[in-house]
C-alpha cells in the first residue's frame, strides 16, 4: 500500500486570507541537514531501507552527528558575527536554522539550544524582530522559548516571557499545541516540555 | 422521543437517507439497528464481539453497511445477511496502534478511511463476497482484499481526528490535535498532502459542503470554513460565526500574565490581580464542536444547510445560503 510520511517540520502557517500550504513553496530553510553521503552511511541506508535499522538509529550515527556538531559550530561562528553587526534578528534566524530536531542526541540538541538561546537573549527590539521574521519560524521559535523556560534561569525567562507574549499574539494558540503536542521533532531530549505542559494545564484549570 | 436500549453513552450515531434506518453504538460494546414501525423505532442488536467501547459509526454510501471505530484498535464492518436476518460484522484488526477515532466512507462504497488516536490514517478496503462483487461497478476495487490496508499518512505527530472524503472521492481530510488540518489527494494512486497549520484550537469533525469548500469544528466553538482555488490549493478563509470573539488574542494576555506571576515577575501596567478563567464569549456554542452533520434536501451536491453539537448539549443549525458563496 501507499504510504505518506511528514518528513519535515510542518510549514508554520497564520492563516490569513490567501495564505497557501506546502504545494508550490520552496524548500524552507527550517529543513533539517540531510545526513552526510559517505561509504558508512549508505551501508546504514541500506540497513535501513531493509528494515533492519530505525530511523533514529539511521540519524544518529556518529558519521552524522559529527556532522551536525560542526553544523552547530559553523552557525555559532555566523552568529557571533552577526552579532557584532548588530543584526540580532537575522543572528537568530540562522540559529533557527537547520537545527537537529529529528535526533535524539542530547549533545547535538543543547549545542543548537546554547546557539538559539545566545541570539535570543541579544534581542532588545522585540516588537521589530516580529517585523522581519516569517511565520514559517514561529512554530520552532515556540518550543525554543518553552526550552528557556524550563531552565529555570532568572533573564533567560524574562526574555522567553516577553517573546512568548508577542509570539502568542502572532501566531496563536495553535503555535504552543503545536510546540507542546509534536513528540517527533522536539528540542528536547528527555521531555522536559512536560514541565511547561504542566505549567499550562494549572493555567487553563484556573 | 427516547430511543432506550444502550446503558452506557452513545458514542455513536447515523441515520441513513434512502433506507431511513438509524444506527447507533455505543461505550457498552454494543450496536443497535434501529428500525421504524409506525410511530415507534425498534432497534436489532448487532454482534460486534468488542472488548472495548465502540467509538463512531457510518453508513456506507450505499446504505448496506455500516463501519464502527473502536477503542479496541479495530474496524468493524457490519452487513445484513438476508437468509438470517441479521447484521453479521467483520472487523479489520491489524493495523491501527490504538483507538479508532472516526471512519470515513468513499463514494464507492468500498474503501473506508480511518483516523486514530496513533496519530495516523488509514484506507482499507472494505470488499465482502455477496454484498460488492454484484454489479458492473465491481471494476478496479476488486484488486484488494477485505480489511487490506492501501495507503497509510502519517502526517500528524499526535491524535488524528474527523476524516471526510470529498463529494468525488479525489480529496482526503482529517484533522490533527496538534491544531492541524491535512488535504490530502489521490490517497489510493500517489498522494499528495498540503498541511494547514491552524492559527487557534485544535478541530474534532470536518464536512465537505462541496469539491472546493470545507468546514472544521472543533475547540474555537466556532467553524472553520476552508476553501481551494482553482489549482487545489487549501487555505483557511474566516470563522462562520462573526460575533464571536477568537480565542488568541484574548488569552495571549492572560496567559503571561499568569506565566509571569509563575515566575515572580510584576508586570507593569497589568490590571487584574487574579486571572479571570477565559471563556469563549459569544456565539452560538459555549463549549468545544464535536459533531458536524450535513442537512441535504433532495439530491443536492453542495450542502447549504448544516448542523453541529458540541460538549455545550447544545444542537445549532447553519445556514450557508445567504452568508457564503461556495465553490463547486
Amino acid at each position: 500500500g501507499k504510504s505518506l510520511t511528514a518528513c519535515s517540520e510542518p510549514s508554520s502557517l497564520a492563516p490569513q486570507p490567501g495564505s497557501v500550504g506546502d504545494r508550490g513553496r520552496r524548500p524552507s530553510p527550517l529543513c533539517e541537514p540531510p545526513p552526510r553521503s559517505n561509504q558508512k552511511t549508505q551501508h546504514c541506508l541500506a540497513l535501513l531501507v531493509a528494515g533492519e535499522m530505525s530511523s533514529a538509529a539511521y540519524l544518529d550515527t556518529d558519521e552524522n552527528l559529527e556532522a551536525l556538531i560542526s553544523r552547530i559550530e559553523q552557525k555559532s561562528r555566523k552568529i557571533e558575527t552577526l552579532l557584532k553587526q548588530s543584526k540580532p534578528v537575522e543572528a537568530l534566524k540562522t540559529a533557527l536554522e537547520g537545527s537537529p530536531l529529528k535526533t535524539r542526541d542530547e549533545r547535538c540538541k543543547s549545542a543548537n539550544w546554547i546557539v538559539v538561546h545566545r541570539a535570543m537573549m541579544a534581542i532588545r527590539d522585540i516588537d521589530g524582530m516580529f517585523n522581519s521574521l516569517d511565520t514559517e519560524y514561529y512554530d520552532i521559535l515556540m518550543k525554543y522559548l518553552y526550552r528557556g523556560l524550563s531552565t529555570g534561569d532568572r533573564p533567560t525567562c524574562d526574555q522567553c516571557l516577553k517573546i512568548h507574549e508577542k509570539l502568542t499574539e502572532r501566531a496563536g494558540l495553535g503555535c504552543i499545541l503545536r510546540s507542546l503536542a509534536d513528540t517527533v521533532n522536539t528540542v528536547f531530549v528527555v521531555d522536559k516540555s512536560i514541565v511547561a505542559y504542566l505549567q499550562l494545564v494549572w493555567l487553563v484549570a484556573s | 422521543m427516547f430511543l432506550q436500549r444502550h446503558d452506557q453513552i452513545v458514542s455513536g450515531i447515523d441515520w441513513s437517507r434512502s433506507s431511513n434506518k438509524i444506527v447507533t453504538v455505543s461505550h457498552d460494546r454494543n450496536s443497535y439497528v434501529w428500525t421504524q414501525e409506525g410511530q415507534d423505532w425498534v432497534p436489532t442488536l448487532v454482534i460486534l464481539k468488542l472488548n472495548r467501547a465502540a467509538l463512531c459509526v457510518h453508513w456506507s454510501p450505499k446504505e448496506n453497511k455500516f463501519a464502527v471505530g473502536s477503542g479496541a484498535k479495530s474496524v468493524s464492518i457490519c452487513y445484513y445477511e438476508q437468509e438470517n436476518n441479521w447484521w453479521i460484522s467483520k472487523v479489520i484488526r491489524k493495523k491501527h496502534e490504538s483507538s479508532v477515532t472516526s471512519v470515513a466512507w468513499h463514494p464507492n462504497n468500498i474503501h473506508l478511511a480511518t483516523t486514530s488516536t496513533d496519530g495516523k490514517c488509514r484506507v482499507f478496503s472494505t470488499i465482502i463476497k455477496g454484498v460488492d462483487t454484484r454489479g458492473p461497478q465491481a471494476g478496479a476495487s476488486v484488486d484488494w482484499k477485505f480489511g487490506e490496508q492501501i495507503a497509510q499518512l502519517d502526517l500528524s505527530p499526535t491524535w488524528a481526528f474527523g476524516v471526510r472524503w470529498s463529494p468525488s472521492g479525489k480529496t482526503l481530510a482529517y484533522a490533527g490535535h496538534s491544531s492541524m488540518i491535512y488535504f490530502v489527494d489521490d490517497v489510493e494512486g500517489s498522494p499528495a498532502a498540503q498541511n494547514l497549520a491552524l492559527r487557534d484550537l485544535p478541530l474534532r469533525d470536518i464536512l465537505f459542503v462541496s469539491e472546493k469548500m470545507a468546514i472544521g469544528v472543533g475547540f474555537d466553538c466556532n467553524p472553520l470554513i476552508f476553501a481551494a482555488d482553482e489549482t487545489g490549493l487549501w487555505s483557511f478563509v474566516r470563522y462562520l460565526d462573526e460575533r464571536k470573539v477568537t480565542p488568541s488574542t484574548s488569552k495571549a494576555s492572560q496567559l503571561s500574565e499568569a506565566l509571569g506571576k509563575l515566575y515572580g515577575q510584576s508586570r507593569q501596567g497589568s490590571s487584574s490581580d487574579t486571572v479571570e478563567p477565559s471563556k469563549p464569549r459569544g456565539g452560538a456554542h459555549e463549549n468545544c464542536i464535536t459533531c458536524i452533520v450535513p442537512l441535504r434536501k433532495g439530491s443536492e451536491s453542495i450542502v447549504k444547510r448544516f448542523s453541529t453539537s458540541g460538549l455545550d448539549g447544545k444542537i445549532v443549525v447553519w445556514d450557508l445560503e445567504n452568508h457564503i458563496t461556495i465553490p463547486k
